[in-house]
């Protein structure tokens, strides 16, 4: 994973990997090391030391795995038999603020105390977090247990910044050559995928960007952080959680963390737990049903006016969405709630929210099917929701980027299954622009597609769309999964929806 | 042809997304290596974040997909991720069976604050002191769990409110002295009893966890520099949003900005010259009492000297202003009056500023143009039928009628008297002071034979006021009046039309077509004209013609703008 390279590159000069044998003793935040992963032994880097039951354990982050996957792991999973990567040497301070205002403030070199406060809206505030920020989040998980090295809790933070700063000073260096060999081997399109250099935001630009519009976060330092929930319990399930959410710090103490399935509502203990339950009343999304068939029901839920209950769900799916941020509030979203029912209530299965006016034209900013549904086919209901209500109001749409990985498979599913429905029903002739209108998808994901497809050919001088062989089959065999199964879809009349209006005054006073 | 095909790939057209491609199924299409097929196609971007792009299991499901694509067979593979297993948790117990469809699409706005009831949920350390708690208490007495949590939510909230900034400056517990005092509404009086035990409890568990509020929540911004990193620092307040700038909107904005700025100048400019003439009024207020006093002096000297010559030096020369009369008689007095008149109308007395046009000049020259014209136009009419002599029988349009002979009605002279008359008679006295001549009008002008194709337009306009008088039947006296005409409207100057375009009442429901059925011509139309409704019309005239002595109804239903405006009676009356 391309942030995690980029916390032991060098700033502006490739440095060669350090490399070396070591012990349990001396390993640290920031070194790679192999670990034992279901059978093979991968390269993974140390995010975090804990003593548990007077044993050091570690928090890993596998290299090329998504991150939803790092774990505490016991000593005895690491191998110390093979060499290990240590971090790159720390930098002065100094030199890494340097070049992270190289950018906007070449001049301003010195970040001392007194200037702190000005540059404060520059990027200088990161040693903020340094000096207050992470040692809570981090540190905090094991106030009692206080045996693990407090170097580490340092050094951590240290090398934080130096992600920053590599961050930023990295559009002006090319990248090193030698990490990428390493990668090679590993995956062939893993490499391909990556010769693009990653983005580069500012800290600046985001919260601009996050403010006026959108749900997605790019900034890497806002989503490397250690998972700070263990477990958690909602409904009938057990869930492990994917990633970092910002629920109240004395829940990373909590073995389990549960979950109102209605209110979504949350509590470290079982007691209160069941005391809540006792006098929720709640039994759906506290919104308007705007779709109801056999098997699900639709709820739309105003972020300004169900502000508890829209944080509740933005909370529990970031858990599971790595890029959502939930930096600025829940206003100007509009929250549509799949649920299935039964005499308990309305089950909340997946959500996607949606900007209540989009500048980029997104129809979707996070989408999420909650784990404990996923693979039932709910993503693609979700999915074709979405593009129900762009035709409602007459606009194409389009995912909020950056997508999950699992974002893009159910996206590309779904368009590869309506585009192709679409092509197969006799048409000797197609145009792109008129698919997108059909399907409510922008002419850019209509092309992704068959480009993805190779269904967009050029022939005889001209382009054409080419219904592959292996597409046909792929569909036919989806057809017959889908009549022994039996599909469930969306069906627009069912949907009573008006696009809503608001008034320019609510755009304007944060909606 | 290897070679045309690379020579193809740089010809290619660019694909284009409006145009229409044909749609075909693999057999249809040459084969091409995929290399090549992918080299012409633009890149379209994945939209997954770059860095995670290459991770291993993503690219391991794509090309999984793409090989399918392509034709290959390959088993679905999933991304892995962390395993959720079923709840060992009694779930019948916990989310009982109590909820019922409505057959209509639920419709909700109730909060999930309205929803949860007490917001404070009881720790397991709670149940435990509850229980010790009640064990001393008899059956009846005992407190509910219920009753507990509300008052560990009044305490929290109290303590809130009293300690906003408990978490920076870390104050002692509030005391339970505090807490009695602020007991409101929020807490029943069945749970005030258990205040006190509560309290003990609710203290120790605050001082175990430093004062801090022992529901966990959310860590919201409190302004401090160290918000902007804390990763548990979520849901901050969005500043007003701003408004996307456009060129379109900026120049909208500007010209709304610049018109404000005009009308407020305009506005100022208003106030500014009504500010000037007030003192201007005043000045002249000034002056004329000064004026006075100077005359009362002028007239004692004289009496004393035995003066009698120039009295008119101890009055205005000018008439002062009239009283104010309806606009469209004044409209009518200033046409006849002509220029002489015209000259004085200024109200405050000075001489009216020669340089400036009025709207009389512009008014009477547009009339003596139209009256050139039409001497023009008569005198060529005469020179064409001289010596011509006018047979038709019964033309289409009948020339006008020769005016009747008018011995029988005579004008009404009107003086306007002077405001105030003059105090002490005197010689000069006897003359007529600014009588207003009577204007010649067009139509009553010269003798001009020429027919026209249409009936004129214009009625006989009379120009005065006038009276009959004569023998009725049975020798009553009856005395008939004509009203002074208007001139017909389409004849007025637009900008004298505009002046007064909303001082008159009538609406266009009721137009009035103006025409004297006491004019000799009207009369004798009607008395020769042997139409069936003729002892009818003449009884209605007879009515009308009685009507006339007693009350000037029937004029006034006919014109009753005129009737309404002209309420004050002839002050002379010549026969």
């Amino acid at each position: 994973m391309a942030p995690r390279e980029a916390s032991h590159e060098p700033d502006s000069t490739p440095v060669p990997v350090e490399r070396g044998y070591a012990t349990l003793a001396t390993l640290r935040i920031g070194v790679k090391v192999f670990v034992e992963k279901d059978g093979e032994k991968r390269k993974a880097e140390i995010l975090s030391i804990q003593q548990r039951k007077g044993k050091p354990t570690f928090y890993v982050h596998y290299d090329e795995f998504n991150k939803r996957l790092d774990e505490w792991v016991s000593a005895e999973r690491l191998d110390l038999s093979r060499e290990v990567e240590w971090p790159a040497p720390e930098k002065p301070p100094k030199s890494k603020t340097t070049s992270a205002q190289s950018k906007s403030q070449p001049a301003q070199t010195s970040t001392s105390k007194s200037q702190k406060s000005s540059l404060k809206r520059q990027r200088s505030s990161k040693l903020d977090r340094d000096v207050s920020a992470t040692p809570e989040s981090v540190v905090s998980n094991v106030p009692s247990k206080a045996a693990r090295p407090s170097k580490a809790g340092g050094k951590e933070n240290r090398e934080e910044i130096a992600i920053i700063a590599t961050e930023v000073g990295d559009d002006s260096t090319p990248k090193p050559e030698d990490d990428e060999m390493d990668l090679v081997d590993v995956q062939d399109a893993a490499a391909a995928a990556k010769a693009a250099p990653p983005e580069i935001y500012s800290r600046e630009d985001e919260l601009e960007k996050l403010r006026t519009s959108g749900s997605m976060t790019q900034n890497q330092t806002e989503i490397s952080r250690v998972r700070n929930l263990d477990r958690v319990q909602m409904g009938r399930h057990e869930i492990e959680p994917w990633y970092f959410s910002p629920y109240p710090i004395e829940f990373s103490d909590a073995d389990m963390v549960y979950i109102c399935e209605f209110c979504l509502c949350y509590f470290a203990e079982m007691k209160q737990f069941e005391r809540h339950r006792r006098k929720c009343t709640l039994l759906h999304p506290p919104g308007n049903e705007i779709y109801r068939d056999e098997y699900v029901s639709f709820f739309e839920v105003d972020g300004r006016r169900q502000r508890t209950w829209c944080r509740n769900l933005c909370l529990l799916s970031k858990l599971f969405l790595d890029h959502k941020t939930l930096y600025f509030d829940v206003d100007p979203f509009l929250f549509y709630c799949m649920t299935t029912r039964d005499e308990h209530g309305c089950h909340l299965v997946g959500y996607f929210s949606k900007e209540k006016e989009s500048a980029e034209g997104y129809n979707v900013a996070c989408i999420l099917t909650l784990p404990q549904y996923q693979r039932k086919g709910f993503g693609r209901l979700l999915i074709a929701f979405s593009y129900e209500l762009s035709k409602r109001e007459n606009k194409l749409g389009s995912p909020e980027k950056p997508l999950s990985d699992l974002g893009l498979l159910g996206y590309r599913a779904y368009w590869q299954e309506t585009i192709v429905d679409l092509l197969m029903d006799g048409r000797t002739d197609a145009n792109i622009e008129e698919l997108g209108a059909a399907t409510a998808m922008t002419t850019n994901d209509v092309l992704h597609t068959l480009q993805n497809l190779n269904m967009l050919r050029y022939s005889r001088n001209q382009h054409v769309i080419v219904l592959t062989d292996a597409v046909i089959e792929q569909r036919e065999r989806q057809r017959q999964k889908e009549k022994a199964k039996g599909a469930h879809r969306i069906e627009p009349e069912k949907l009573s929806w008006k696009p809503p209006v608001f008034a320019a005054s609510a755009r304007t006073w944060n909606w | 042809m290897t070679q045309r095909t690379t020579g193809q790939r740089f010809r290619q057209r660019k694909l284009s997304t409006r145009q229409n491609l044909p749609v075909l199924r693999e057999h249809e299409v040459e084969k091409i290596s995929d290399d090549d097929a992918a080299r012409h196609m633009p890149k379209v971007e994945s939209g997954v974040d770059k860095g995670e792009e290459a991770e291993h299991h993503l690219q391991a499901v794509i090309s999984a997909s793409h090989a399918a694509a392509v034709g290959g067979k390959i088993a679905q593979l999933y991304i892995p991720t962390p395993e959720t297993i079923q709840s060992t948790l009694e779930y019948e117990r916990l989310y009982p069976r109590q909820f019922k469809q409505p057959s209509t699409y639920i419709r909700f706005s109730s909060t999930v604050e309205d929803c949860i009831g007490c917001p404070y949920c009881m720790t397991a350390d709670d149940e435990v002191f509850l229980k010790s708690m009640n064990q001393k208490k008899p059956e009846s007495q005992r407190c509910s769990e219920d009753q507990f949590e509300e008052v560990m939510y009044f305490f929290e909230e109290t303590s809130a409110a009293k300690q906003p900034f408990a978490a920076v400056d870390n104050p002692p517990v509030v005391s339970y002295e505090e807490m009695e005092s602020s007991f409101d509404e929020t807490i029943s009086d069945s749970c005030r009893r258990f205040a006190l035990e509560i309290y003990e409890h609710w203290k120790n568990q605050r001082v175990l966890k430093g004062n801090r509020a022992l529901m966990p929540a959310l860590k919201f911004e409190t302004n401090v520099e160290t918000d902007d990193n804390d990763p548990y620092v979520c849901f901050r307040r969005r500043e007003v949003r701003q408004t996307r700038k456009t060129r379109g909107r900026d120049a909208q904005v500007i010209e709304k900005l610049k018109k404000m700025r005009r009308d407020l100048e305009d506005a100022r400019q208003i106030l500014h010259v009504c500010k000037q003439r007030e003192y201007l009024g005043r000045e002249n207020l000034a002056n004329n009492r000064k004026l006075f006093e100077q005359r009362i002096l002028l007239r004692d000297a004289r009496r004393e000297n035995g003066i009698k010559e120039d009295d008119d030096l101890l009055v205005d020369q000018k008439p002062a202003p009239k009283p104010k009369t309806k606009p469209d008689q004044t409209n009518l007095q200033r046409q006849m009056s002509g220029t002489a008149k015209a000259q004085v109308a200024r109200m405050d007395g000075r001489p009216p500023d020669s340089d400036l046009v009025s709207l009389e000049e512009v008014t009477e020259k547009k009339q003596e143009d139209i009256h050139k014209f039409m001497e023009d136009l008569a005198s060529k009419h005469r020179n064409w039928n001289k010596d011509w002599r006018d047979e038709t029988w019964r033309p289409l349009t009948p020339p006008p009628q020769e005016q009747a002979p008018r011995s029988s009605f005579r004008a009404a002279t009107t003086y306007t008297l002077p405001t105030p008359p003059p105090s002490i008679a005197s010689e000069g006295s006897g003359e007529p002071m600014d009588v207003d001549e009577p204007t010649p009008k067009i139509l009553n002008k010269g003798s001009v034979t020429a027919q026209y194709a249409s009936p004129p337009l214009e009625a006989p306009v009379e120009s005065q006021r006038s009276y009959r008088r004569r023998i009725a039947r049975g020798g009553r006296l009856v005395i008939d009046r004509r009203d002074m005409k208007r001139p017909f409207q389409e004849d007025a100057d637009e900008r004298v039309l505009d002046r007064y375009k909303y001082d008159r009442e009538s609406s266009e429901d009721d137009e009035v077509y103006p025409y004297d059925p006491y004019d000799n011509a009207h009369i004798r139309f009607r008395v020769l004209s042997g139409s069936p409704d003729q002892s009818r019309s003449a009884q209605q005239q007879a009515q009308m013609r009685r009507g006339v002595a007693e009350a000037s109804m029937a004029n006034g239903a006919l014109h009753p703008n005129h009737a309404r405006m002209q309420g004050s009676p002839p002050q002379q009356s010549s026969q």
